[in-house]
């Protein structure tokens, strides 16, 4: 039997959603599909299928270079009937921001998640900024609203997840705790830092912003140790196309 | 607002008002159900009663909160929104908030996405604490469907049946006469065993105040409200007797144009003008 390359691309938070004019990450994923006009499709179910939302992505993810659609799960009887079948046609499902506590329950409600696993499964790349980074993750921190929270995700990738990871954001703090508390190992992005996932393995962290960076954050007793991740910024002309990452990085911490 | 009736040590009264379909528009029939909306809210609350609209069903549309505030943000009234997918702008203490409401109004849209946010959010539990405190549960299509045990919801496209919260025993499925389809799929369901409930035509509406039957009502001639039942194998269907909820004068009429109105329409009947 075939095995497809299961890939997944989580941004801290970037791309057309937060970084009008700067297309990096949007073309780093266009890109990874291999595709000439590669079959998007736009999950902005964490906004609430928000229509301004909406044709920002068409605006961004414009029909010169990729086949778009989007499914809004508010209005299912405009989009594709068969959702599933739509969805594993696709080389790329991008999901957009919002409140991750809503995506997910949306998403349940319709099936969507088993079919994203499936999608996954079958090589379809699965990327994402903010909400639609945490929901990949088995455990997440959710700054969305009030005191910082912790979340299950769909739990692909078997890491907990942070994104907007800026100092003093607060959501730092929170994670630490967390850690502390017992969540499991994982990464924090910081605005216009991805993690790109092999399977469940770290491959390499890109941006969009020379200085974003991306971090590992492992508890060791009962201390949380955080290492800085060398990040590939992609304005770069000298940027190699897949620099490998230390051994060390790119395996998966002790559950 | 001391001795409201929701106040009282007594068990306080349990109401849920259903409607079928409508708008918050100032067409006559809209005007009407918010007129309704507003008594019912008073009658908790006194002379500005808290009204809060969960606009869920919908993703928290703007169109459905602007509408709602274009209605009521005139009104002697304290208008709200808890918007579910918008509390990283706009926090709110949930809980608390919901509670300290006279009316909570939820707007239409996907019954079936509705339950899974509120799930997610714990909202389910404040709910039906509200109600139990007397607070007014009111909405529209999905949102009035929400109470029951089950309604039947296009959130997947075709119409299906769909659980709600059940607070109310039985069924409800809405826009009974205004969309065929949906409500040859209740009429269905119901036969196949669903528990039996009601069908609620657009600008109709059932309210339930305290144990017994609803009270059925309508703000457009011709809307009408169904007890639906399934006996003996075969599905009755029974128009409910309805009572007429008449449109007041538009809210934004100046006092000096209502009386150069009312002075006319005297006229009219006198004879002085044809």
């Amino acid at each position: 039997m075939e095995t497809a390359t299961r890939q997944i691309v989580a941004f801290g938070g970037g791309g057309f959603s937060m970084e009008s004019g700067n297309p990096l990450l949007d073309d780093y994923v266009l890109g990874l599909t291999g595709a000439e006009r590669p079959r998007v499709c736009f999950l902005p179910s964490a906004s609430g299928d928000a229509d301004h939302y909406i044709v920002r992505f068409y605006r961004a993810f414009s029909t010169h270079r990729c086949e778009p659609t989007h499914i809004s799960l508010f209005r299912r009887e405009q989009g594709p009937s068969d959702v599933r079948r739509h969805l594993l046609s696709q080389d790329l499902i991008y999901v957009g921001g919002g409140s991750v506590v809503s995506l997910l329950g949306v998403w349940r409600a319709h099936g969507i998640d088993s079919i994203l696993c499936e999608a996954w499964e079958s090589g379809v790349i699965l990327c994402g900024l903010s909400a639609g980074s945490l929901c990949w993750f088995a455990e997440a921190v959710s700054g969305f609203h009030g005191e910082p929270k912790r979340v299950r995700g769909l739990g692909l990738l078997p890491f907990s997840n942070c994104v907007h990871y800026e100092r003093g954001s607060g959501r730092g703090e929170a994670y630490h705790r967390f850690l502390r508390e017992g969540m499991r190992s994982g990464y924090a992005a910081e605005d216009g830092a991805a993690f790109h996932f092999r399977g469940e393995e770290l491959r390499r962290v890109v941006s969009s912003r020379p200085q974003a960076r991306g971090y590992r954050l492992d508890v060791a007793g009962s201390r949380v140790v955080e290492m800085r991740i060398a990040t590939t910024y992609l304005g770069d002309r000298e940027a190699e196309p897949e620099a490998p990452l230390p051994e060390a990085l790119s395996a998966a911490p002790a559950p | 607002m001391a001795g409201g009736p929701g106040l009282s040590t007594a068990t306080p009264v349990r109401r849920i008002l259903a409607l079928g379909g409508h708008e918050f528009s100032s067409r006559p029939a809209d005007r009407a159900v918010c007129e309704l909306l507003l008594r019912l809210a008073a009658e908790r609350g006194g002379e500005r009663p808290r009204i809060c609209i969960l606009p869920t069903a919908s993703g928290d549309t703007s169109e459905q909160i602007a509408s709602f505030y274009a209605a009521f943000g005139e009104r002697s009234c304290e208008p709200s929104d808890v918007a579910l997918f918008r509390l990283g702008r706009r926090p709110v203490a949930l809980r608390d908030h919901l509670l300290d409401q006279d009316l909570i109004y939820v707007g239409g849209g996907s019954m079936v996405n509705l339950l899974a946010v509120w799930e997610a959010h714990d909202i389910a539990s404040i709910l039906s604490l509200a109600w139990r405190q007397g607070i007014v549960l009111a909405g529209q299509s999905a949102g009035a469907m929400c109470w029951f045990e089950a309604g039947i919801t296009k959130s997947s496209g075709k119409p299906l049946a769909a659980p709600g919260l059940g607070l109310l025993h039985g069924s409800l499925c809405v826009h009974y006469n205004d969309e065929p389809e949906r409500r040859a799929a209740y009429l269905d369901a119901v036969g196949e065993g669903m528990a039996g409930g009601y069908g609620l035509d657009d600008y109709a509406g059932l309210l339930w105040e305290g144990d017994g039957s609803p009270a059925a009502l309508t703000a457009r001639r011709g809307a009408r409200a169904y007890r639906v039942d399934s006996r003996e194998g075969a599905v009755a269907e029974s128009p409910l007797p309805t009572r007429f909820l008449p449109a007041p004068a538009p809210a934004a009429l100046r006092e000096d144009i209502a009386e150069f109105r009312r002075i006319k329409t005297m006229r009219k009947r006198a004879g002085w003008l044809t």
